[in-house]
């Protein structure tokens, strides 16, 4: 019998980190971060994205190591090298995907989880055990069905439970609620509020919602830059809102880039018109309910939101690589339908995130690459049929240089650059086009160094300037709020504010970026 | 530099084959010499088999034909990311159409008009075939590997219920045949040898394949949706299409292949056509990792194979089933040598080794 | 027809499915197994050929039916872990190895088993399950192989460890979620090339009825197909053990229809039949293709269900 039956009365651990501190390259992730978990406290961790959550609870779990720094559980010195030992210890983590095996049963799910499962399994015997054990948490789940086939609430519930089951009970929690309804969050996260109170578990839950951290949580500790920027009792959301999002930008920072702006005529048709756009993602589930937006010639609509609220599914669906169930893409007042023609004739360009990924093949050269808008244009080929290799290769040459990509020969595989040379590749493809009239970028300087970044913001400005509708999606507010003519926030697939970037502030938006309500 | 490095990764792709190869054979050597045979009168007679004479040579061209055509059947899709593995059904399909075709013009038409006939129905017929396999792959989502290969029994089910039924020749008791096409209809050989044309038709299309993969835009876009589909699709490319027009030049080259077996070889369509030309052709295409220019060589090597066995047999008295082990464990360990790529210091690009 | 002319088209239907499925029975659970673990061995063709080679001689030297069954599961189980093992290597394609490994099969078969052509051996014992009938015709069509009898039983057994052993969930784990597998602590390569040797073994039993019992002689013609078919099989009965006895039983009567109908006169469709099993499955496919794959119960990490 596992030791979670044996032990009715287990307690949550206490957990303290002390000066943690982790470098990825020149990138300093956490800077001597500090958090006290005391046994039996429902704690919230806050951050904006790559504001260093993730990599706390990583070290924490053993999946990294920190450079700096040690971890206290119950008063004692942890050495926690990888997540076995942390398991061991009775840290769990509950991931933001699911990590239960779909084509397996709740009970087999729990059972294999087990690391002393029998060879024979005595199911009779098992369910005896599993209901005994149920009976003593509040969450209730069909363990006789395919976790496939389960709601996504019952599959969260399902992997606390597990952590219950393999007697983990200082449960960290990555946005659990995220793939849930605001009635299921509510469910679960009750449950482990009394629990906490009860003293049986401790949890350290990270999350965006200032809904949930008001409502359940007994302290917090906010994150940003990889530093603390924040914690304590009872903060209000403004108060949080503030220590998330920093400090409203000096006069200085907020006006680097104002000079490249052009002040533009605005015209009243918009170039880029989405209406009522509605998509599902891979599994079937809603990812965008009901999206529209409209963004003008020489017009930066910055779109910001917390990662996972329905932007991938929107870029995909402007270019054509996800299936719309419903609504319309209008481009210069006519319905767009993402064909080749059409991307050509509309003068639209997309560069979405992680562009090996999304936009380029791996195993052509970066100057084929570079080619994939027009290569069946003159000069790169002739008469629409037969490839010019040599001017795909010059071309390639001469984009490679005034986009500064740093690559061997136009003719290498673009796999053999680095992420940034990648990513001024596709830009060269995407900006490097005459007639721009509506440019989709998705977090285009997501881990580029400082320089780089600042280029390719400038390039999209340049976009803008010359006349191009621009949609920018961003998970960096800094990045929307320097950028942005007007500033939206897509939460949950749903577009919940639009406003002028002169009457933004930070600490409102902040708001709508954690849940969209002003609660 | 750039030239060196391109040196360093040519050399690769002519090391790791030549080691497999050396390995195949060491692992063939201890099999002879188990059984009390010398490897070393083995290899030779391997060579003199295949490519020792002119007249081995001519036999080893006249088996690598099929297969050049076949291997096309998969290297064509596979640059479209699509794994087709039911080239034999084409090549049954191929020639069974070009028998048929030329039922209703024997005896009136002549015989250049009933074999294009033949060719251009034997074409249509493979090219319908391996195209169906894209069509449910694109509408339905269905696996194309399993797709092909369950059409190809199906195809060896629709030979031989029509040569033993509606098309049966009744002067055909023994081997149930379709109605032979004539000697003076069938195709004769290339003028001087006694290779028949599906060699020079190979030739061709590979060569024509590889001018549509590299040289023009439509293959640009083709290798556009095979690198990455999902890439391909945000620009605008029509990525559904492609790939069934993919499927259907490479159940063209296999049914192409069919229509060559029955005007050159059989002169009837029978379950002769059966040989395994398609799976054999798989392999080809993979051991030429899909390019359709190396696929002639790989062609003739294993082509050589089957040509020496008629002599090994005599003269070693060994089983004809021997160059087929031998082709086995070829197959086996060249595939597998594709985990080499990459590995040895020595063949990568010396700029590649610094990037960040 | 007539009632008699029904009759012996039925009888000779459970005759044909009895005799033609156990082949197909047991390349389809050892595919099954492989293809649970999330791996396809196209080779199967190869192993069930010389399952059927490697059982004939050793039942030829030895005298002994049982210790041939033996061999030809070893010989399996030897080809099955080279596949394995060859498949665990980065970049290499287990479709192009899967024939690949069919060739060489075949060839090792047809290179070794040239002098066992002539001779016979001792095949296997029947049960005369019938005999109480006392009807001479429904007799001979339930003189049953007990590798029939083996095969229902694996087919029970393998269904009851993929829901009761450690080893069988495991299994599932592994070809559903290797990620989820790697978190779990289990050895993925390790589990896939087990059960990929495990399944070569089934195959060969499945190559030792061919070449022991039915047709019972050895040639380089023996196989027609089934071990290559065995992967369609298995996406038939939709990766359930038990649903691959139904499915081959099926395959077998749909196979034994067409020689029943021409033994009462019945010529045409002969080969339809044959291939009957195969449209069905490619119309299965068809009509579930495009929906989920939780729909299509395949194993998550199947590269050939994509």
């Amino acid at each position: 019998m596992p030791e979670a039956f044996t032990i009715p009365a287990a307690r949550g651990a206490a957990l303290e980190a002390i000066g943690l501190s982790k470098r990825f390259g020149a990138f300093q992730a956490l800077d001597r971060v500090s958090l006290k978990v005391p046994a039996g406290e429902f704690h919230a961790l806050l951050g904006e994205n790559g504001a260093g959550k993730s990599t706390l609870v990583k070290c924490l779990m053993g999946f990294h190591r920190a450079d700096e720094g040690e971890v206290l559980l119950d008063g004692r010195e942890a050495r926690i090298r990888n997540p076995r030992e942390a398991q061991a210890l009775g840290l769990g983590m509950v991931y933001q995907h699911f990590t239960l095996v779909p084509s397996l049963t709740g009970a087999e799910n729990l059972v294999i989880a087990r690391r002393n499962a029998p060879a024979v399994i005595d199911w009779a015997a098992e369910r005896r055990r599993l209901d005994a054990f149920l009976d003593r948490t509040p969450f209730r789940v069909p363990l006789d069905r395919n976790v496939g086939a389960l709601s996504a609430g019952e599959r969260q519930k399902l992997e606390i439970l597990k952590l219950l089951y393999l007697d983990q009970r200082f449960m960290i929690l990555d946005e659990p609620t995220s793939v849930l309804t605001p009635a299921e969050a509510d469910e679960m996260l009750g449950h482990l509020k009394a629990m906490a109170e009860r003293g049986e578990i401790t949890v350290l839950m990270i999350t965006h919602k200032f809904r949930e951290v008001k409502a359940f949580a007994d302290a917090v500790t906010i994150l940003r830059h990889g530093r603390i920027a924040g914690s304590g009792r009872g903060l209000t959301t403004r108060e949080m809102a503030a220590m998330m999002v920093g400090e409203a930008p000096g006069p200085d920072k907020g006006k680097a880039v104002q000079p490249l702006r052009r002040e533009m005529p605005r015209s009243h048709e918009p170039a880029l018109e989405l209406a009522g756009l509605f998509a599902e993602d891979g599994d079937g589930r809603p990812a965008l309910r009901g999206v529209s937006l409209k963004v003008a010639a020489g017009e930066i609509v910055g779109l910001a939101g917390v990662s996972g609220n329905g932007q991938n599914a929107l870029v995909e669906a402007c270019c054509g690589q996800r299936p719309l169930t419903d609504g319309q893409i209008f481009v210069n007042g006519r319905d767009f339908v993402p064909t080749r023609r059409a991307f050509d004739e509309a003068g639209m360009f997309v560069v979405p995130e992680e562009p090996l990924r999304n936009a380029a093949v791996f195993g052509m050269s970066i100057a084929d690459n570079i080619a994939f808008r027009r290569f069946e244009k003159p000069p790169l080929s002739r008469r629409g049929w037969w490839l010019d290799r040599r001017a795909i290769s010059a071309a390639g040459r001469e984009l490679m240089a005034r986009f500064r990509v740093a690559g061997p020969s136009p003719d290498a595989p673009i796999g053999a650059l680095s992420g940034g040379n990648v990513q001024r590749a596709v830009l060269a493809r995407e900006l490097s086009s005459e007639r721009i009239s509506v440019l989709v970028v998705a977090n285009p300087c997501f881990g580029l160094d400082f320089a780089s970044a600042a280029d390719i913001r400038a390039r999209i400005v340049e976009a803008r300037n010359n006349g191009a509708a621009v949609l920018l999606v961003s998970e960096d507010l800094d990045e929307v709020l320097e950028l942005a003519d007007t500033v939206a926030v897509i939460s949950n697939g749903r577009i919940t504010y639009k406003a002028p970037i002169a009457h933004v502030d930070r600490g409102s938006l902040g708001v709508y970026l954690a849940g969209g309500s002003d609660g | 530099m750039r030239g060196a490095d391109e040196l360093r990764r040519a050399a690769e792709f002519v090391v790791v084959p030549a080691l497999a190869l050396a390995i195949s054979a060491a692992i063939f050597s201890a099999i002879l010499l188990a059984m009390g045979q010398s490897p070393a009168a083995f290899f030779q007679l391997l060579w003199r088999g295949a490519f020792g004479t002119a007249f081995s040579w001519q036999n080893t061209l006249q088996r690598a034909a099929p297969l050049i055509l076949t291997a096309l059947c998969v290297a064509l899709p596979a640059r479209a990311g699509l794994m087709i593995i039911g080239g034999e059904g084409a090549f049954v399909m191929g020639g069974l159409a070009a028998a048929t075709a030329a039922l209703p013009l024997l005896g009136w038409a002549p015989a250049p008009l009933v074999l294009l006939l033949m060719a251009i129905a034997g074409t249509a017929a493979g090219a319908l075939w391996i195209g169906l396999v894209g069509v449910l792959r694109h509408r339905r989502g269905v696996n194309e590997t399993i797709a092909s290969l369950l059409l190809a029994y199906i195809a060896v089910a629709v030979l031989s219920f029509l040569v033993e039924g509606p098309l049966r020749d009744p002067a055909s008791p023994n081997k149930p045949s379709t109605h032979p096409i004539g000697a003076e209809t069938m195709l004769g050989p290339i003028p001087g040898t006694s290779v028949h044309w599906g060699l020079v038709a190979g030739l061709i299309a590979c060569l024509a394949a590889h001018v549509l993969i590299s040289r023009t835009t439509t293959g640009f876009a083709i290798r556009i949706a095979g690198g990455n589909p999902h890439a391909a699709l945000g620009q605008g490319l029509p990525v559904g299409r492609l790939l069934v027009l993919c499927c259907l030049l490479a159940g063209a080259a296999a049914g192409l292949a069919g229509f060559f077996d029955v005007a050159t070889v059989h002169g009837a369509a029978n379950v002769s056509l059966v040989a395994g030309y398609g799976f054999t052709g798989i392999l080809v295409s993979f051991l030429a990792r899909h390019n359709a220019l190396a696929i002639p060589p790989v062609a003739i090597l294993f082509g050589g194979l089957s040509a020496a066995g008629g002599l090994i047999q005599r003269r070693l008295g060994l089983p004809d089933a021997t160059v087929a082990l031998l082709e086995g464990v070829i197959f086996v360990t060249l595939l597998t040598s594709e985990t080499l790529y990459g590995r040895f210091a020595i063949f990568q690009p010396r700029g590649a080794r610094q990037r960040p | 027809m007539t009632d008699a002319g029904l009759f012996a088209v039925l009888v000779a239907m459970v005759a044909g499915a009895i005799r033609v499925s156990t082949p197909f029975l047991f390349v389809s659970l050892g595919e099954c197994l492989t293809e649970k673990s999330g791996r396809v061995n196209l080779g199967l063709e190869g192993t069930l050929v010389l399952g059927a080679m490697v059982a004939f001689a050793v039942s030829y030297h030895s005298g002994n039916p049982w210790l041939g069954v033996a061999a030809a599961a070893a010989a399996g189980f030897a080809l099955g872990a080279l596949h394995g093992a060859i498949c665990r290597l980065p970049r290499v394609n287990d479709v192009a190895i899967g024939i690949a490994m069919m060739s060489f099969g075949t060839g090792l078969a047809v290179f070794l088993g040239k002098p066992y052509i002539q001779p016979t051996a001792p095949r296997l014992p029947s049960l005369p399950l019938g005999d109480w009938l006392g009807i001479p015709s429904l007799a001979l069509a339930l003189d049953v192989s007990p590798l029939f009898l083996l095969g229902i039983a694996l087919a029970f057994l393998l269904d009851w460890a993929f829901r009761n052993t450690r080893a069988g969930l495991v299994v599932r784990v592994t070809g559903d979620d290797a990620a989820a597998a790697r978190a779990l602590g289990i050895a993925v390569d390790r589990v896939r090339l087990v059960a990929t040797a495990l399944g070569g073994a089934s195959a060969g039993i499945g190559g030792a009825f061919l070449s022991l019992f039915y047709p019972g002689s050895w040639n380089e013609g023996l196989s027609s197909g089934q071990g290559l078919m065995a992967v369609a099989l298995v996406i038939f009965a939709r990766w359930q053990p038990r649903r691959c006895l139904a499915a081959s039983l099926l395959f077998g009567a749909a196979g034994a229809l067409g020689p029943a109908l021409q033994s009462i006169g019945i010529t045409a469709g002969y080969y339809f039949f044959n291939a009957a099993p195969y449209i069905l499955t490619l119309l299965v496919m068809a009509g579930t293709g495009s929906a989920s794959r939780a729909a299509r119960h395949a194993p998550g990490e199947l590269s050939i269900t994509r």
